[in-house]
């Protein structure tokens, strides 16, 4: 019986991939946010929001993930940004091979900001490394305000947090000020954004910030270094 | 719920090393795996013994894996502490900590296998 070294990261293979993504987007002049959160939080109905108010002023591209269906990517073109959708056709997260293989396909032309919407999940697209720049989790008031304490990884591993859905806080026993406790309990340094698509309190200060991450990331010329 | 996944990617690389060694048989892949990742085991175990068993080379093989535990150290009180339920907090003094000492790891170390013999 032989016995041989491999000391090779588990996951290796997906983060090359997301390194030469990484490279490719700051090439392209493009920011890159991984928008993850529960099915049903309002991821897509933030990038609609965001799209109506940034589109013009930034250009944003939406990647759109999920299992079935191009719903969200529909959703997305109607709002006015160019949008692509990957199926992962059972898969509860994206990869960073599904991510290149759908910018391959992608028009960025006069893009500076690209959103991945991930899959609905609370667990797994923690772990996958897509190539972004920065990560947020969605999460909303018609949800359990102890989320952050039982799916620890995903709000640890993100630079943001947004609580949607505050227009039914008076319908729901939601505490904000507890989901915020157990956030930065796992993540001092998370941003915290309280917002509703609906109304669109919050909205501003939201898209004030990833305005700021945009035009303050290294700026390059398209196809040159 | 992301382990079969995990178990694909380790599945992979092993297959590729078989070849490369010119493994006759894969008995076992020692993994490394920090407790930051949250992976459950048995379903790990359980997924890659499944897609073993799609391949003559790793028919039977089985995982063997080192967790380690999650700790981090406190700058105030230099010690080091175990991270529970990920809130990287010293329990002495209860400032947060940015430096992670251990719990992270995530690594294919080794593969024992019997060689094909020499023509």
């Amino acid at each position: 019986m032989a016995k041989v070294t491999i000391a090779r990261n588990i996951l290796a293979a997906n983060d090359a991939c997301a390194s030469e993504l990484h490279e490719y987007l700051r090439l392209h002049g493009l920011y890159t946010l991984n928008l993850m959160g529960t099915p049903g939080a309002g991821k897509t109905s933030l990038l609609e929001c965001t799209v109506q108010s940034l589109g013009a002023e930034l250009g944003v591209a939406v990647i759109e993930g999920d299992i079935e269906t191009s719903v969200d990517a529909e959703r997305i073109e109607q709002a006015g940004a160019r949008a692509m959708q990957i199926n992962t056709r059972g898969a509860c997260h994206l990869e960073a091979h599904m991510v290149r293989d759908a910018l391959a396909e992608l028009d960025l032309t006069a893009t500076r900001l690209l959103f991945i919407e991930n899959v609905g999940n609370l667990v797994c697209p923690a772990e996958w490394d897509l190539g972004e720049d920065c990560r947020v989790v969605v999460v909303s008031t018609t949800e359990g305000d102890d989320k952050p304490a039982k799916y620890p990884q995903m709000f640890a591993c993100a630079q943001a947090m947004v609580l949607n859905k505050l227009d039914l806080l008076p319908y729901v026993s939601y505490d904000p000020t507890r989901v915020k406790h157990y956030a930065l309990a796992v993540n001092p340094r998370l941003r915290i954004f309280e917002i509703s698509c609906r109304t669109g309190v919050g909205l501003d200060a939201w898209c004030q910030w990833v305005r700021t991450l945009v035009t303050s990331a290294p700026t390059l010329e398209r196809g040159l270094l | 719920m992301h382990e079969f996944a995990i178990a694909q990617s380790i599945f992979e690389v092993v297959c590729e090393q078989a070849i490369a060694y010119h493994a006759a048989r894969i008995q076992t892949v020692n993994l490394r795996i920090g407790e930051a990742h949250g992976i459950v085991l048995d379903s790990l175990a359980f997924s890659f013994e499944m897609l073993a068993s799609t391949e003559p080379v790793l028919a039977g093989a089985h995982l063997s894996v080192e967790m380690v535990p999650y700790r981090a150290y406190c700058q105030h009180c230099a010690n080091d502490f175990n991270v529970l339920n990920f809130v990287v907090q010293c329990p002495v003094c209860h400032l947060w900590s940015e430096e992670i000492v251990s719990g992270t790891e995530f690594q294919i170390c080794a593969m024992e296998f019997e060689a094909a013999p020499f023509d």
